[in-house]
C-alpha cells in the first residue's frame, strides 16, 4: 500500500532531506556569522555559536548523505 | 565562584508567568501520540512510505506547538518541559520500532537511546540545581533532536542508512559533553528580578 511510485518517493526523500540541509545550512551560516560578531565572554552567545557550528555540520551530513543516495559520492 | 549568576534571559520562560497547562500549544504537543499507533502498524506491515508521512506528521506537529504557543500567548516553563520529554518519547519509541524490524542498525540505536537517556537527567539534575521546573536551553541540542526526527525517516525512507547513524553518534557525544559541563558544572542563572 503506497502513497506515491518508488521513484517518486525517492525524489521526495531527495527533496524533503536535500532541501532542508541546504536551507539549514545557509541559516545557521547567517546566525553563526551575527553571532560571531557578539561579545564571546556572555555564555549565551558561545552556547549560541556552538549550536550554530553543530547546525553546520549537520547541514553539510545531510547534503553528503543526499548525494550518497543519489549516486553522485 | 558564586553558585548562582544572573539572571539568564534564555531562561526567561522559565521564570515568567503562569500560564495555564490546559492550552492549545500543549494540546499540539500531546496530540504527537496519536501518530505513533499508526507508525507501529505501517512499520509492521512494511508500508515505508506511510511510516515516513508519520514520522513526518509528528516532527511537524513538533513545529506547530511552538508556533501555536507564540499565538495565543502560552508559552510556559510546563510546556517546554512537556515538548522535550514528548520529543524523547516519540523518537525514542520510534527509534527502537524501527531498530526492532530491523531498518535500522541496532548499535548506533542502542547508543542514541543511552545518550538520550543520560541527557534527561543531566536536565533533571540542572533541574535540580534550579529548584524548579525548567528546560535548559540548547542550541545544539534543538539541532540533533531535529537530526533525530529525521533518523527515523532515514529508517522508514531506506536513505543512507548506516551513513546518517553512524556519524549520528559522535555529534552527540560532543553536544552531550559541552551541555554537560554548562548544566552540571557552570553557574545556574538566578531567578528573574522582580
Amino acid at each position: 500500500m503506497n502513497v506515491m511510485t518508488d521513484t517518486q518517493f525517492e525524489w521526495f526523500m531527495t527533496l524533503a532531506v536535500g532541501v532542508l540541509a541546504g536551507v539549514w545550512l545557509v541559516y545557521d551560516a547567517i546566525n553563526l556569522a551575527r553571532a560571531s560578531r557578539a561579545d564571546g565572554r556572555d555564555p549565551i552567545v558561545r552556547d549560541k555559536r556552538f549550536g550554530y557550528v553543530v547546525g553546520l555540520v549537520i547541514g553539510v551530513i545531510g547534503l553528503v548523505g543526499v548525494l550518497r543516495y543519489r549516486g553522485v559520492l | 565562584m558564586s553558585e548562582v549568576s544572573k539572571w539568564n534571559p534564555a531562561n526567561a520562560v522559565t521564570a515568567s508567568r503562569v500560564v495555564s497547562k490546559w492550552n492549545p500549544a500543549n494540546a499540539v504537543t500531546a496530540s504527537r501520540f496519536f501518530t505513533l499507533p499508526p507508525f507501529v502498524w505501517a512499520v509492521h506491515h512494511g508500508y515505508r512510505q506511510w511510516a515516513t508521512l508519520l514520522i513526518l506528521l509528528c516532527g511537524l506537529l513538533d513545529k506547530l506547538d511552538g508556533l501555536v504557543a507564540k499565538i495565543f500567548d502560552c508559552r510556559s516553563a510546563f510546556g517546554e518541559l512537556f515538548d522535550a520529554i514528548t520529543d524523547a518519547l516519540c523518537y525514542g519509541f520510534a527509534l527502537v520500532v524501527v531498530a526492532a524490524y530491523g531498518w535500522a542498525p541496532a548499535i548506533p540505536v542502542a547508543l542514541v537511546i543511552l545518550l538520550g537517556l543520560t541527557n534527561s537527567a543531566m536536565r533533571a539534575q540542572y533541574a535540580r540545581r534550579m529548584g524548579r521546573a525548567t528546560n535548559y536551553k540548547s542550541y545544539a541540542m534543538e539541532r540533533i533532536v531535529a537530526y533525530t526526527g529525521y533518523l527515523i525517516g532515514f529508517a522508514t525512507g531506506g536513505m543512507e542508512v548506516n551513513f546518517y547513524y553512524w556519524l549520528f553518534v559522535p555529534l552527540m557525544v560532543v553536544i552531550l559533553v559541552h551541555d554537560g559541563k554548562r548544566m552540571l558544572l557552570d553557574p545556574v542563572p538566578a531567578a528573574r528580578p522582580a
